[in-house]
């Protein structure tokens, strides 16, 4: 039988300081992240980065459905939407805004049980080409609800005079939880269950794993936080309109940035939202309709050199790195 | 000994035709029991009914004297049937242990504490405890066909379903699995073997049942089966007067 290829106790200190690294880069992200409103650089650059936040937190949560059980969703428009007009719904209601993002949060989560039932009995392409259609159908019937206002859109009052830093720091705390839930499925049972179910459904079963509950399960966590997402999001715009908030290209967004980043890891939709979020903002106004276009390009780029997004260029840069030293620690 | 597993009348149709055509057997408690027959005579869509991968077109399965005809595959496992794929199918992302840790959280209804040292001593029991930590998409042939062994091992089943263990190997991997096989079922697990490999059959089982276009042909002791015309006609054709 083969030895283990890897020669292992040349990077005991390397190991040690990369996984202080580890803990620390994100604790000192947040960190830097909260202070940004005292200093007060621009309201545009909060807004942007604000922005950023709810993009990341949808990326995570697709990433969630997405990557780690690898069941792709065109659909989580439809999560992001519902979330909207819930917050819409009970800001004007005369709930607390703070109060209505966990029930944005529930309201999602129903939806994507009624959503997944019939669509988990399908795999691969098929259930990604039912989400097509059912988010295409929400849009559709939220266009022609008349409580709503319909196409024309749903204005929110607050009775609290607008403050920058309270979106901001939703929008953080918001994102803070979705990269902490992803961390917490990845490293529990239930996240080994959905990485079996990634790599083989049939003998994910065939071990005891009951597929169809733990895709289910999944796709309620992601379309939680993204429907918490699309809460903060109204709350902030005070307007919304099914064709912004339930737009196809807002789930194409949605799932451009775990692919930009890299699907299936921790910080591969973190990376991507960032890189998404800010570059977005630059992009649609400069070219307000080629912009997609540049994403298309993009994912085509990705998937045929480096379907592991940027996180998958860092692990080859390291692993290069790696050989050469390891190639200078060989005795010979 | 008391029945642990008895199918009844069993038939299964792909579009039209017979994959399975009526066929009952029992299988009785702490034996290894071969499933032989040429392919395409059923064994494999025999065990995929009995384990729940398919469910059939009709007939009846009893496991414990508890109908589970038709049951998921998840389901059985839990009931303590457990299957391994004639062709590998690891979980290509995960590790060799982390493979057989899938079987141990979720084979058993009850799932214990101690996962990470259990996983080892089944790795132990297969001989792949040295690479434990190696992505499963390196190991070879033969390591892959153990590791489908630990993981369904990790469910700890009464009934364990081989399929096609040994094909692919070599002569001294297919021994020391058979060998293996053998000590799982002293260790109190029911097998049922379907292999190509006739001394192999013959070397490990207690009894043998033989297919042959969907129908059982004949069933009995390794050595009667040896000699059974029938077996040989399908085996390898009729003997013709010159």
């Amino acid at each position: 039988m083969n030895a283990p290829a890897r020669p292992s106790g040349a990077g005991e200190t390397g190991g040690t300081v990369l996984r202080i690294l580890r803990v620390a880069a994100p604790l000192a992200l947040i960190a830097a992240l909260a202070v940004v409103p005292l200093v007060d650089f621009g309201a545009n650059s909060a807004k942007v980065l604000f922005l950023t936040f709810l993009w990341t937190t949808t990326g995570v949560a697709w990433n969630i459905l997405g990557g780690f059980t690898g069941q792709p969703s065109f659909g989580f428009a439809v999560f992001y939407g519902l979330g909207a007009y819930t917050t819409a719904l009970g800001i004007n209601g005369g709930l607390s805004p703070y109060l209505t993002f966990p029930l944005a949060a529930v309201v999602a989560a129903l939806a994507s049980l009624a959503i997944g039932l019939p669509t988990f009995r399908l795999r691969g392409p098929y259930f990604a080409i039912a989400t097509i259609g059912v988010s295409e159908a929400v849009r559709v019937i939220m266009t022609n609800l008349q409580f709503t206002g319909g196409a024309s859109g749903y204005r929110i009052v607050e009775s609290i005079p607008f403050r920058q830093a309270d979106h901001y720091y939703s929008g953080l705390a918001l994102v803070v939880v979705a990269v902490a839930v992803s961390m917490l499925v990845r490293r529990s049972r239930f996240g080994l269950a959905l990485r079996a179910i990634r790599d083989d459904q049939e003998a994910a079963s065939d071990s005891g794993v009951n597929p169809f509950t733990a895709k289910l399960a999944a796709h309620a966590v992601a379309a939680a936080l993204t429907g918490a997402a699309g809460g903060v999001y109204a709350r902030y715009a005070a307007f919304i309109s099914p064709d912004g908030v339930f737009a196809f290209q807002r789930s194409v967004a949605i799932l451009l940035m775990p692919i930009i980043g890299g699907v299936g890891t921790i910080w591969g939709p973190v990376v991507g939202g960032g890189i998404y979020g800010v570059v977005e903002e630059e992009l649609t106004a400069r070219f307000p309709e080629f912009h997609l276009l540049l994403y298309g390009a993009l994912v085509i780029l990705i998937i045929l050199f480096e379907p592991g997004g940027v996180m998958g260029l860092l692990a080859r840069a390291r692993r290069l790195f790696s050989r050469r030293k390891d190639a200078s620690w060989q005795p010979s | 000994m008391a029945t642990l597993l008895s199918v009844h009348n069993l038939t299964k149709y792909f579009s039209g035709l017979a994959a399975l055509d009526g066929v009952s057997f029992d299988i009785r408690e702490g034996e290894i029991v071969g499933l032989i027959g040429p392919n395409g005579a059923g064994k494999t869509t025999l065990f995929s009914i009995i384990a729940g991968s398919q469910a059939p077109t009709s007939g009846k399965i009893t496991y414990e004297g508890r109908d589970i005809t038709g049951i998921k595959s998840f389901r059985a496992v839990h009931a303590g049937i457990a299957r391994t794929h004639q062709i590998t199918r690891p979980f290509r992302s995960m590790t060799v242990r982390e493979n057989v840790e899938v079987g141990l959280q979720f084979g058993r209804r009850h799932h214990s504490a101690s996962l990470g040292k259990e996983a080892m001593e089944i790795l132990e029991l297969v001989d792949l405890h040295a690479l434990a930590a190696m992505p499963a998409v390196t190991l070879s042939v033969g390591d892959l066909k153990r590791l489908e062994l630990a993981r369904t091992l990790a469910a700890r089943p009464r009934l364990l379903l081989c399929d096609e263990v040994c094909s692919g190997l070599t002569e001294s991997e297919m021994q020391s699995i058979l060998g293996l096989l053998r000590r799982i079922q002293s260790l109190g697990t029911t097998i049922i073997y379907v292999e190509h490999n006739l001394p192999a059959i013959l070397s490990t089982c207690h009894h043998v049942i033989v297919l042959n276009f969907g129908r059982k042909l004949a069933e009995g002791p390794p050595e009667q089966m040896r000699n059974d015309p029938a077996v040989i006609e399908a085996y390898i054709g009729k003997k013709t007067e010159a």
